[in-house]
Protein backbone atom coordinates (compact mmCIF):
# COMPACT_ATOMS: atom_id res chain seq x y z
CA UNK A 1 0.00 0.00 0.00
CA UNK A 2 2.35 2.86 0.83
CA UNK A 3 4.62 1.64 -2.07
CA UNK A 4 1.54 2.04 -4.32
CA UNK A 5 1.07 5.50 -2.30
CA UNK A 6 4.79 6.94 -3.16
CA UNK A 7 4.23 5.23 -6.68
CA UNK A 8 1.43 7.34 -7.38
CA UNK A 9 2.99 10.89 -5.86
CA UNK A 10 5.49 10.68 -8.01
CA UNK A 11 3.44 9.76 -11.21
CA UNK A 12 1.32 12.92 -10.12
CA UNK A 13 4.58 15.43 -9.62
CA UNK A 14 6.03 14.37 -12.59
CA UNK A 15 2.87 15.13 -14.73
CA UNK A 16 2.98 19.03 -13.00
CA UNK A 17 5.65 20.77 -12.06
CA UNK A 18 5.75 23.34 -9.52
CA UNK A 19 5.94 26.45 -12.02
CA UNK A 20 2.66 24.78 -13.83
CA UNK A 21 0.88 24.68 -10.96
CA UNK A 22 1.65 28.08 -9.77
CA UNK A 23 -0.13 29.59 -12.95
CA UNK A 24 -2.96 27.76 -12.46
CA UNK A 25 -3.27 28.73 -8.35
CA UNK A 26 -5.31 31.26 -8.87
CA UNK A 27 -7.68 30.33 -11.46
CA UNK A 28 -7.92 26.65 -9.78
CA UNK A 29 -9.11 28.86 -6.81
CA UNK A 30 -12.07 30.25 -8.65
CA UNK A 31 -12.68 26.80 -9.66
CA UNK A 32 -12.67 27.75 -13.70
CA UNK A 33 -9.99 25.32 -14.44
CA UNK A 34 -11.48 21.68 -15.98
CA UNK A 35 -12.06 18.58 -14.10
CA UNK A 36 -8.61 17.03 -15.05
CA UNK A 37 -6.39 20.09 -14.46
CA UNK A 38 -8.05 20.83 -11.39
CA UNK A 39 -7.73 16.92 -10.31
CA UNK A 40 -3.86 17.42 -11.14
CA UNK A 41 -3.42 20.76 -9.42
CA UNK A 42 -5.30 19.44 -6.43
CA UNK A 43 -3.02 16.10 -6.13
CA UNK A 44 -0.07 18.36 -6.82
CA UNK A 45 -1.10 20.50 -4.29
CA UNK A 46 -1.43 17.69 -1.60
CA UNK A 47 1.88 16.56 -2.40
CA UNK A 48 4.32 19.46 -2.51
CA UNK A 49 4.06 21.67 -0.07
CA UNK A 50 5.94 24.97 -1.51
CA UNK A 51 2.84 25.11 -3.86
CA UNK A 52 0.27 24.41 -1.07
CA UNK A 53 1.84 26.99 1.10
CA UNK A 54 1.19 29.46 -2.30
CA UNK A 55 -2.26 28.36 -2.72
CA UNK A 56 -2.98 29.34 0.95
CA UNK A 57 -2.17 32.71 0.23
CA UNK A 58 -3.48 33.25 -2.60
CA UNK A 59 -6.77 31.58 -0.98
CA UNK A 60 -6.39 34.25 2.30
CA UNK A 61 -6.00 37.29 -0.44
CA UNK A 62 -9.51 36.03 -1.62
CA UNK A 63 -10.93 35.97 1.22
CA UNK A 64 -10.13 39.00 2.68
CA UNK A 65 -11.63 40.86 -0.94
CA UNK A 66 -14.48 38.76 -0.34
CA UNK A 67 -14.66 40.29 3.30
CA UNK A 68 -13.94 43.88 2.65
CA UNK A 69 -16.19 46.52 1.23
CA UNK A 70 -14.92 47.40 -2.51
CA UNK A 71 -14.51 51.08 -0.91
CA UNK A 72 -11.70 50.34 1.77
CA UNK A 73 -9.64 48.16 -0.73
CA UNK A 74 -10.29 50.57 -4.00
CA UNK A 75 -7.87 53.86 -3.43
CA UNK A 76 -9.86 57.47 -4.21
CA UNK A 77 -10.09 57.86 -7.75
CA UNK A 78 -8.91 54.73 -8.86
CA UNK A 79 -8.97 55.22 -12.49
CA UNK A 80 -6.84 58.13 -12.26
CA UNK A 81 -4.64 56.01 -10.10
CA UNK A 82 -4.49 53.30 -13.08
CA UNK A 83 -3.90 55.60 -15.52
CA UNK A 84 -0.49 56.69 -13.80
CA UNK A 85 0.16 53.48 -13.21
CA UNK A 86 0.08 53.02 -16.87
CA UNK A 87 2.06 55.91 -17.68
CA UNK A 88 4.88 55.10 -15.48
CA UNK A 89 4.89 51.46 -16.95
CA UNK A 90 4.47 53.02 -20.09
CA UNK A 91 7.78 55.65 -20.03
CA UNK A 92 9.66 52.48 -18.29
CA UNK A 93 8.72 49.87 -21.01
CA UNK A 94 10.35 52.81 -23.94
CA UNK A 95 12.17 55.62 -21.90
CA UNK A 96 13.65 56.52 -25.53
CA UNK A 97 10.91 56.04 -27.93
CA UNK A 98 9.15 59.08 -25.64
CA UNK A 99 11.68 61.31 -25.08
CA UNK A 100 13.02 60.78 -29.30
CA UNK A 101 8.83 62.19 -29.84
CA UNK A 102 9.22 64.94 -27.86
CA UNK A 103 12.92 66.13 -29.21
CA UNK A 104 11.31 65.60 -32.83
CA UNK A 105 8.16 67.81 -31.90
CA UNK A 106 9.86 70.80 -30.55
CA UNK A 107 12.54 70.57 -33.34
CA UNK A 108 10.18 69.99 -35.73
CA UNK A 109 8.00 73.53 -34.71
CA UNK A 110 11.08 75.68 -34.74
CA UNK A 111 12.97 74.11 -37.78
CA UNK A 112 9.90 72.98 -40.23
CA UNK A 113 10.79 76.43 -42.83
CA UNK A 114 12.25 76.64 -45.91
CA UNK A 115 15.23 78.10 -46.93
CA UNK A 116 13.84 80.93 -48.08
CA UNK A 117 11.35 81.84 -45.26
CA UNK A 118 14.88 81.45 -43.02
CA UNK A 119 16.54 83.61 -45.36
CA UNK A 120 13.72 86.17 -45.21
CA UNK A 121 13.04 86.22 -41.62
CA UNK A 122 16.59 86.87 -41.13
CA UNK A 123 16.33 89.86 -43.08
CA UNK A 124 12.97 91.33 -42.07
CA UNK A 125 15.02 91.08 -38.55
CA UNK A 126 17.89 93.01 -39.44
CA UNK A 127 15.82 95.55 -41.29
CA UNK A 128 13.92 96.41 -38.34
CA UNK A 129 16.70 96.12 -35.87
CA UNK A 130 18.17 99.04 -38.03
CA UNK A 131 15.72 100.93 -38.63
CA UNK A 132 15.04 100.94 -35.16
CA UNK A 133 18.39 101.74 -33.99
CA UNK A 134 18.50 104.84 -36.64
CA UNK A 135 15.09 106.27 -35.42
CA UNK A 136 16.43 105.94 -31.85
CA UNK A 137 19.44 108.05 -32.62
CA UNK A 138 17.69 110.49 -34.98
CA UNK A 139 15.12 110.59 -32.21
CA UNK A 140 18.27 111.19 -29.26
CA UNK A 141 20.10 113.41 -31.25
CA UNK A 142 17.84 115.21 -33.18
CA UNK A 143 15.60 117.35 -31.23
CA UNK A 144 11.72 118.68 -32.07
CA UNK A 145 10.90 121.47 -33.89
CA UNK A 146 10.17 123.17 -30.48
CA UNK A 147 13.63 122.22 -29.07
CA UNK A 148 15.62 123.29 -32.19
CA UNK A 149 15.37 126.33 -31.46
CA UNK A 150 17.18 126.07 -27.97
CA UNK A 151 19.76 123.91 -29.38
CA UNK A 152 23.30 125.11 -29.07
CA UNK A 153 26.70 123.82 -29.15
CA UNK A 154 27.06 123.48 -24.99
CA UNK A 155 23.50 121.69 -24.99
CA UNK A 156 24.83 118.62 -27.03
CA UNK A 157 25.53 115.52 -25.36
CA UNK A 158 29.21 114.03 -25.60
CA UNK A 159 27.67 111.03 -27.27
CA UNK A 160 26.32 114.11 -30.15
CA UNK A 161 29.64 115.23 -30.39
CA UNK A 162 31.34 112.18 -30.45
CA UNK A 163 28.64 111.29 -33.41
CA UNK A 164 28.74 114.97 -34.90
CA UNK A 165 32.41 113.83 -35.08
CA UNK A 166 32.11 110.62 -36.98
CA UNK A 167 29.96 112.21 -39.36
CA UNK A 168 27.22 110.05 -38.55
CA UNK A 169 24.93 113.38 -36.90
CA UNK A 170 24.60 116.89 -37.59
CA UNK A 171 26.41 119.46 -35.92
CA UNK A 172 23.94 122.19 -34.28
CA UNK A 173 24.89 124.64 -37.18
CA UNK A 174 24.31 121.41 -40.23
CA UNK A 175 21.03 120.92 -38.62
CA UNK A 176 20.23 124.58 -38.14
CA UNK A 177 20.85 125.01 -41.78
CA UNK A 178 18.56 122.00 -43.02
CA UNK A 179 16.18 123.26 -41.11
CA UNK A 180 16.39 126.90 -42.54
CA UNK A 181 16.18 125.24 -46.22
CA UNK A 182 13.35 123.44 -45.08
CA UNK A 183 11.47 126.41 -44.07
CA UNK A 184 12.56 128.18 -47.14
CA UNK A 185 11.51 125.58 -49.16
CA UNK A 186 7.96 125.79 -47.61
CA UNK A 187 8.09 129.75 -47.39
CA UNK A 188 8.27 129.36 -51.48
CA UNK A 189 5.34 127.33 -51.47
CA UNK A 190 2.93 129.21 -49.72
CA UNK A 191 4.41 132.52 -51.15
CA UNK A 192 3.03 131.13 -54.96
CA UNK A 193 0.29 130.17 -53.27
CA UNK A 194 -0.72 133.59 -52.00
CA UNK A 195 0.27 135.53 -55.15
CA UNK A 196 -2.36 133.84 -56.79
CA UNK A 197 -4.65 134.53 -54.46
CA UNK A 198 -3.45 138.32 -54.10
CA UNK A 199 -5.82 139.93 -57.19
CA UNK A 200 -8.63 139.13 -54.93
CA UNK A 201 -7.29 141.17 -51.87
CA UNK A 202 -8.83 144.49 -51.32
CA UNK A 203 -5.59 147.50 -51.57
CA UNK A 204 -6.14 147.97 -47.50
CA UNK A 205 -4.90 144.25 -47.51
CA UNK A 206 -2.67 144.01 -50.02
CA UNK A 207 -0.61 146.94 -48.31
CA UNK A 208 -1.14 145.58 -45.01
CA UNK A 209 0.49 142.53 -46.22
CA UNK A 210 3.39 144.02 -48.02
CA UNK A 211 4.24 145.90 -44.63
CA UNK A 212 4.56 142.89 -42.70
CA UNK A 213 6.68 141.05 -45.35
CA UNK A 214 8.86 143.71 -45.75
CA UNK A 215 9.18 143.98 -42.12
CA UNK A 216 9.99 140.28 -41.46
CA UNK A 217 11.91 140.26 -43.83
CA UNK A 218 14.38 143.28 -42.71
CA UNK A 219 14.49 140.99 -39.47
CA UNK A 220 15.41 138.01 -41.64
CA UNK A 221 18.73 139.80 -43.41
CA UNK A 222 19.58 141.25 -40.20
CA UNK A 223 19.58 137.25 -38.57
CA UNK A 224 21.08 136.33 -41.45
CA UNK A 225 23.75 138.97 -41.48
CA UNK A 226 24.62 138.51 -38.08
CA UNK A 227 25.02 134.54 -38.43
CA UNK A 228 26.84 135.13 -41.79
CA UNK A 229 29.35 137.10 -39.18
CA UNK A 230 29.16 134.51 -36.70
CA UNK A 231 27.89 131.66 -37.34
CA UNK A 232 27.94 130.26 -33.30
CA UNK A 233 25.88 132.98 -32.65
CA UNK A 234 22.78 130.68 -31.24
CA UNK A 235 20.30 133.46 -30.37
CA UNK A 236 20.09 134.79 -34.15
CA UNK A 237 20.23 131.21 -35.16
CA UNK A 238 16.94 130.71 -32.99
CA UNK A 239 15.50 134.13 -33.78
CA UNK A 240 15.71 133.51 -37.99
CA UNK A 241 13.91 130.02 -37.11
CA UNK A 242 11.05 132.21 -35.71
CA UNK A 243 11.10 134.75 -38.40
CA UNK A 244 11.31 132.72 -40.88
CA UNK A 245 8.38 130.56 -39.31
CA UNK A 246 6.46 134.06 -38.69
CA UNK A 247 7.13 134.74 -42.52
CA UNK A 248 5.53 131.11 -43.75
CA UNK A 249 2.60 131.51 -40.95
CA UNK A 250 1.60 134.86 -42.83
CA UNK A 251 2.00 133.40 -46.24
CA UNK A 252 -0.05 130.29 -45.77
CA UNK A 253 -3.10 132.77 -43.73
CA UNK A 254 -2.89 135.05 -46.91
CA UNK A 255 -3.35 132.01 -49.05
CA UNK A 256 -6.50 130.97 -47.83
CA UNK A 257 -8.01 134.79 -48.08
CA UNK B 1 -31.72 176.95 -69.76
CA UNK B 2 -29.79 179.80 -69.41
CA UNK B 3 -27.35 179.05 -72.15
CA UNK B 4 -30.13 178.21 -74.19
CA UNK B 5 -32.19 181.72 -73.42
CA UNK B 6 -29.34 183.88 -75.48
CA UNK B 7 -29.88 181.71 -78.51
CA UNK B 8 -33.47 183.02 -78.25
CA UNK B 9 -33.64 187.04 -78.64
CA UNK B 10 -37.11 186.74 -79.31
CA UNK B 11 -38.31 186.00 -75.42
CA UNK B 12 -36.35 188.91 -74.03
CA UNK B 13 -37.64 190.78 -76.46
CA UNK B 14 -41.12 191.00 -75.02
CA UNK B 15 -39.77 192.13 -71.42
CA UNK B 16 -41.24 194.62 -70.01
CA UNK B 17 -38.83 196.95 -68.55
CA UNK B 18 -38.04 196.52 -64.70
CA UNK B 19 -39.73 193.30 -64.40
CA UNK B 20 -38.01 189.99 -64.95
CA UNK B 21 -39.12 188.02 -67.77
CA UNK B 22 -41.60 184.63 -66.35
CA UNK B 23 -39.38 182.27 -68.13
CA UNK B 24 -36.27 183.55 -66.21
CA UNK B 25 -38.17 184.28 -62.58
CA UNK B 26 -39.07 180.27 -63.20
CA UNK B 27 -35.69 179.27 -63.63
CA UNK B 28 -34.91 181.32 -61.12
CA UNK B 29 -37.28 180.11 -58.46
CA UNK B 30 -36.24 176.26 -59.73
CA UNK B 31 -32.62 177.21 -59.03
CA UNK B 32 -33.63 177.99 -55.32
CA UNK B 33 -35.30 174.52 -54.56
CA UNK B 34 -32.81 172.56 -56.58
CA UNK B 35 -30.03 174.00 -54.27
CA UNK B 36 -32.37 173.70 -51.16
CA UNK B 37 -32.02 170.03 -52.06
CA UNK B 38 -28.87 169.88 -52.79
CA UNK B 39 -27.76 171.39 -49.60
CA UNK B 40 -30.19 168.47 -47.86
CA UNK B 41 -28.55 166.03 -49.62
CA UNK B 42 -25.20 166.66 -48.47
CA UNK B 43 -26.26 167.37 -45.32
CA UNK B 44 -27.57 164.26 -44.41
CA UNK B 45 -24.92 162.34 -47.07
CA UNK B 46 -22.68 160.96 -45.11
CA UNK B 47 -25.41 159.43 -42.46
CA UNK B 48 -27.53 158.11 -45.06
CA UNK B 49 -23.95 156.32 -46.39
CA UNK B 50 -23.09 155.20 -42.98
CA UNK B 51 -26.60 153.23 -42.35
CA UNK B 52 -26.60 152.00 -45.71
CA UNK B 53 -22.81 150.82 -45.54
CA UNK B 54 -23.43 148.84 -42.27
CA UNK B 55 -25.53 145.73 -41.66
CA UNK B 56 -25.80 144.35 -38.06
CA UNK B 57 -25.93 140.84 -37.96
CA UNK B 58 -27.03 139.59 -34.59
CA UNK B 59 -27.23 136.15 -32.77
CA UNK B 60 -27.20 134.44 -29.00
CA UNK B 61 -26.21 131.03 -28.04
CA UNK B 62 -27.44 129.49 -25.05
CA UNK B 63 -23.75 128.07 -23.38
CA UNK B 64 -21.85 126.09 -20.76
CA UNK B 65 -19.81 127.64 -18.43
CA UNK B 66 -16.35 126.62 -20.44
CA UNK B 67 -17.80 126.94 -23.79
CA UNK B 68 -15.05 127.58 -26.53
CA UNK B 69 -15.10 130.40 -28.63
CA UNK B 70 -13.28 130.19 -32.15
CA UNK B 71 -13.52 133.19 -34.22
CA UNK B 72 -11.62 133.78 -37.40
CA UNK B 73 -11.94 137.63 -38.84
CA UNK B 74 -10.64 138.74 -42.21
CA UNK B 75 -10.37 142.21 -40.90
CA UNK B 76 -12.04 144.59 -38.40
CA UNK B 77 -12.07 145.20 -34.66
CA UNK B 78 -13.08 142.15 -32.97
CA UNK B 79 -13.79 142.57 -28.77
CA UNK B 80 -14.31 139.56 -26.93
CA UNK B 81 -15.90 140.47 -23.03
CA UNK B 82 -16.54 137.67 -20.09
CA UNK B 83 -19.73 138.17 -18.52
CA UNK B 84 -21.59 136.40 -15.84
CA UNK B 85 -24.30 135.35 -18.06
CA UNK B 86 -24.29 131.52 -19.55
CA UNK B 87 -24.68 132.26 -22.88
CA UNK B 88 -23.07 133.75 -25.92
CA UNK B 89 -24.20 137.03 -27.47
CA UNK B 90 -22.38 137.92 -30.77
CA UNK B 91 -23.16 141.35 -32.37
CA UNK B 92 -21.31 142.18 -35.58
CA UNK B 93 -21.40 145.24 -37.76
CA UNK B 94 -20.55 144.29 -41.57
CA UNK B 95 -19.46 147.33 -43.94
CA UNK B 96 -19.95 146.78 -47.22
CA UNK B 97 -19.30 144.63 -49.43
CA UNK B 98 -21.25 143.05 -46.53
CA UNK B 99 -19.55 139.59 -45.95
CA UNK B 100 -21.17 136.81 -45.65
CA UNK B 101 -21.29 135.25 -41.95
CA UNK B 102 -22.64 131.83 -40.53
CA UNK B 103 -21.63 130.84 -36.62
CA UNK B 104 -22.25 126.86 -35.93
CA UNK B 105 -22.39 125.62 -32.26
CA UNK B 106 -21.08 122.41 -32.09
CA UNK B 107 -20.48 120.15 -29.41
CA UNK B 108 -19.64 123.04 -26.69
CA UNK B 109 -18.06 125.22 -29.50
CA UNK B 110 -18.91 128.44 -31.44
CA UNK B 111 -17.27 128.33 -34.89
CA UNK B 112 -17.08 131.74 -36.86
CA UNK B 113 -14.93 131.33 -39.62
CA UNK B 114 -15.37 134.50 -42.28
CA UNK B 115 -12.24 133.27 -44.28
CA UNK B 116 -13.65 130.18 -44.80
CA UNK B 117 -17.39 131.17 -45.20
CA UNK B 118 -16.17 133.71 -48.07
CA UNK B 119 -13.57 132.31 -50.00
CA UNK B 120 -13.01 133.45 -53.53
CA UNK B 121 -14.65 136.58 -52.90
CA UNK B 122 -13.21 139.53 -54.08
CA UNK B 123 -12.91 142.22 -51.59
CA UNK B 124 -15.01 141.79 -48.63
CA UNK B 125 -15.65 144.58 -46.26
CA UNK B 126 -14.87 144.91 -42.45
CA UNK B 127 -16.44 143.05 -39.77
CA UNK B 128 -16.49 144.40 -36.52
CA UNK B 129 -17.56 142.31 -33.74
CA UNK B 130 -18.34 142.58 -30.23
CA UNK B 131 -19.07 138.89 -28.40
CA UNK B 132 -20.12 138.01 -24.94
CA UNK B 133 -19.18 134.97 -23.31
CA UNK B 134 -19.16 133.41 -19.89
CA UNK B 135 -15.97 134.28 -17.74
CA UNK B 136 -14.55 130.40 -17.96
CA UNK B 137 -14.60 130.34 -21.84
CA UNK B 138 -12.34 129.57 -24.28
CA UNK B 139 -11.21 131.94 -26.02
CA UNK B 140 -9.24 131.43 -29.73
CA UNK B 141 -9.93 134.66 -32.16
CA UNK B 142 -7.69 135.17 -35.57
CA UNK B 143 -7.84 137.65 -37.46
CA UNK B 144 -6.05 138.53 -40.89
CA UNK B 145 -5.96 142.41 -40.21
CA UNK B 146 -7.14 144.80 -37.47
CA UNK B 147 -7.10 144.93 -33.46
CA UNK B 148 -8.31 142.27 -30.86
CA UNK B 149 -9.41 143.20 -27.69
CA UNK B 150 -10.37 140.40 -25.07
CA UNK B 151 -12.00 141.35 -21.62
CA UNK B 152 -12.90 139.53 -18.02
CA UNK B 153 -12.19 135.45 -18.90
CA UNK B 154 -10.78 133.34 -16.38
CA UNK B 155 -10.91 130.32 -18.66
CA UNK B 156 -8.33 127.81 -19.84
CA UNK B 157 -6.98 129.51 -22.95
CA UNK B 158 -7.21 132.87 -24.16
CA UNK B 159 -5.35 132.86 -27.78
CA UNK B 160 -5.44 135.80 -29.63
CA UNK B 161 -3.55 136.53 -33.28
CA UNK B 162 -3.23 138.88 -35.98
CA UNK B 163 -1.86 137.62 -39.22
CA UNK B 164 -0.67 141.26 -40.21
CA UNK B 165 -1.47 144.73 -38.50
CA UNK B 166 -3.09 145.75 -35.39
CA UNK B 167 -3.26 145.72 -31.66
CA UNK B 168 -3.79 143.48 -29.18
CA UNK B 169 -5.24 144.46 -25.79
CA UNK B 170 -5.91 141.74 -23.46
CA UNK B 171 -7.45 143.10 -20.09
CA UNK B 172 -8.35 141.30 -16.29
CA UNK B 173 -7.31 138.13 -17.95
CA UNK B 174 -6.98 135.01 -15.52
CA UNK B 175 -6.39 132.55 -17.74
CA UNK B 176 -4.27 129.00 -17.66
CA UNK B 177 -3.14 129.66 -21.11
CA UNK B 178 -2.20 132.89 -23.15
CA UNK B 179 -0.78 133.21 -26.79
CA UNK B 180 -1.08 136.28 -28.49
CA UNK B 181 0.75 137.29 -31.63
CA UNK B 182 0.82 140.04 -34.17
CA UNK B 183 2.99 141.28 -36.76
CA UNK B 184 2.95 145.27 -36.39
CA UNK B 185 1.34 146.80 -33.24
CA UNK B 186 1.53 146.54 -29.77
CA UNK B 187 0.21 144.03 -27.29
CA UNK B 188 -0.71 144.43 -23.80
CA UNK B 189 -1.44 142.00 -21.35
CA UNK B 190 -2.97 142.99 -17.96
CA UNK B 191 -3.83 139.76 -16.00
CA UNK B 192 -2.42 137.53 -13.43
CA UNK B 193 -0.67 134.35 -14.35
CA UNK B 194 -1.60 130.86 -13.05
CA UNK B 195 0.41 128.32 -11.85
CA UNK B 196 1.59 125.59 -14.25
CA UNK B 197 0.75 128.07 -16.74
CA UNK B 198 1.75 129.36 -20.27
CA UNK B 199 2.12 132.75 -21.09
CA UNK B 200 3.79 133.80 -24.79
CA UNK B 201 3.60 136.99 -27.01
CA UNK B 202 4.96 137.77 -30.19
CA UNK B 203 5.23 140.64 -32.01
CA UNK B 204 7.12 141.77 -34.90
CA UNK B 205 7.30 145.59 -34.49
CA UNK B 206 5.85 146.97 -31.73
CA UNK B 207 5.69 147.52 -28.14
CA UNK B 208 4.59 144.58 -25.95
CA UNK B 209 3.62 145.65 -22.12
CA UNK B 210 2.44 143.13 -19.49
CA UNK B 211 0.75 144.24 -16.12
CA UNK B 212 0.96 141.36 -13.79
CA UNK B 213 0.72 141.61 -9.90
CA UNK B 214 3.84 141.77 -8.04
CA UNK B 215 3.09 138.02 -6.40
CA UNK B 216 3.95 136.30 -9.98
CA UNK B 217 5.86 133.18 -10.56
CA UNK B 218 7.64 133.01 -14.04
CA UNK B 219 10.32 131.32 -15.86
CA UNK B 220 11.32 133.89 -18.62
CA UNK B 221 12.51 133.95 -21.68
CA UNK B 222 12.13 137.94 -23.40
CA UNK B 223 13.85 138.59 -26.51
CA UNK B 224 14.28 141.37 -28.43
CA UNK B 225 16.86 141.12 -30.05
CA UNK B 226 16.92 144.10 -32.32
CA UNK B 227 15.89 147.11 -30.10
CA UNK B 228 17.50 145.13 -27.07
CA UNK B 229 15.10 147.21 -24.99
CA UNK B 230 13.70 145.14 -22.31
CA UNK B 231 12.92 146.55 -19.22
CA UNK B 232 11.92 144.45 -16.34
CA UNK B 233 11.33 146.90 -13.99
CA UNK B 234 10.08 145.33 -10.26
CA UNK B 235 10.77 142.40 -11.75
CA UNK B 236 14.39 142.32 -12.22
CA UNK B 237 16.50 140.63 -9.52
CA UNK B 238 19.69 138.36 -9.46
CA UNK B 239 17.74 135.32 -10.93
CA UNK B 240 17.39 136.97 -14.35
CA UNK B 241 20.48 137.24 -16.50
CA UNK B 242 21.17 138.82 -19.92
CA UNK B 243 22.14 137.02 -22.86
CA UNK B 244 23.54 138.13 -26.61
CA UNK B 245 24.58 141.32 -25.21
CA UNK B 246 21.53 142.46 -23.94
CA UNK B 247 19.60 140.80 -26.85
CA UNK B 248 17.81 138.33 -24.70
CA UNK B 249 16.82 137.72 -20.52
CA UNK B 250 16.66 134.44 -19.38
CA UNK B 251 15.48 134.03 -15.51
CA UNK B 252 13.29 133.10 -12.92
CA UNK B 253 10.94 134.81 -10.63
CA UNK B 254 9.00 133.95 -7.57
CA UNK B 255 9.25 130.05 -7.44
CA UNK B 256 9.19 130.21 -11.46
CA UNK B 257 5.96 127.62 -11.54
CA UNK B 258 4.73 129.24 -15.13
CA UNK B 259 6.18 129.72 -18.42
CA UNK B 260 6.48 133.00 -20.07
CA UNK B 261 7.94 133.66 -23.08
CA UNK B 262 8.17 136.62 -25.06
CA UNK B 263 9.69 137.55 -28.40
CA UNK B 264 9.62 140.96 -30.09
CA UNK B 265 12.19 140.97 -33.25
CA UNK B 266 12.05 144.87 -33.61
CA UNK B 267 10.25 146.29 -30.88
CA UNK B 268 10.47 146.35 -27.17
CA UNK B 269 9.33 144.58 -23.68
CA UNK B 270 8.09 146.28 -20.89
CA UNK B 271 7.15 144.38 -17.55
CA UNK B 272 4.69 146.79 -15.03
CA UNK B 273 3.49 145.56 -11.71
CA UNK B 274 -0.14 145.81 -10.89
Amino acid sequence: MCLWQNTLKRELRTKMNCGECQKKISVFLDNELDEITSATVRSHLALCAECAKVCEDFAAILESCRLEKPSEILPPNSQALWCRISNTIESEINPGTKSAEVQKSWFGRVWQVSFSQAGSAVLGIALISSLLTVVGIRNYIEPTAEDFTSRTDASQTTIEKVLSKVGLADTPQEARMRRFQEQRAAIEYWNNRAQQRRVQWDNKMREAFDRNLNEIDQAVGEYTTILQQDPQDDLSGEMLDSALNEKMNLLRAFSDL
Amino acid sequence: MIRNLKYEPRVLMHTKPGKAHPLIQLVLTRKTTILLWLSVVFFFAPILNEVSAQRRFSRNYPATRNVRLQLLNRSGTVEVEGWDRPEISISAYLENPAANIAPQSLSGTIYIDLVKDNQGRNGVGNVNFVIKVPRLSIVDIETRMGNLSVTNINGGLVRAMISTEGDITLTNIGAGAVDAQNGIGDIFFDGEMRSGGHYRFTSIRGNINLRIPFNSSFRLVATAPSTRNISLGSFGNSNMNLLGNGRSVVGRFGNGSSTLTITNHRGSISFIRR
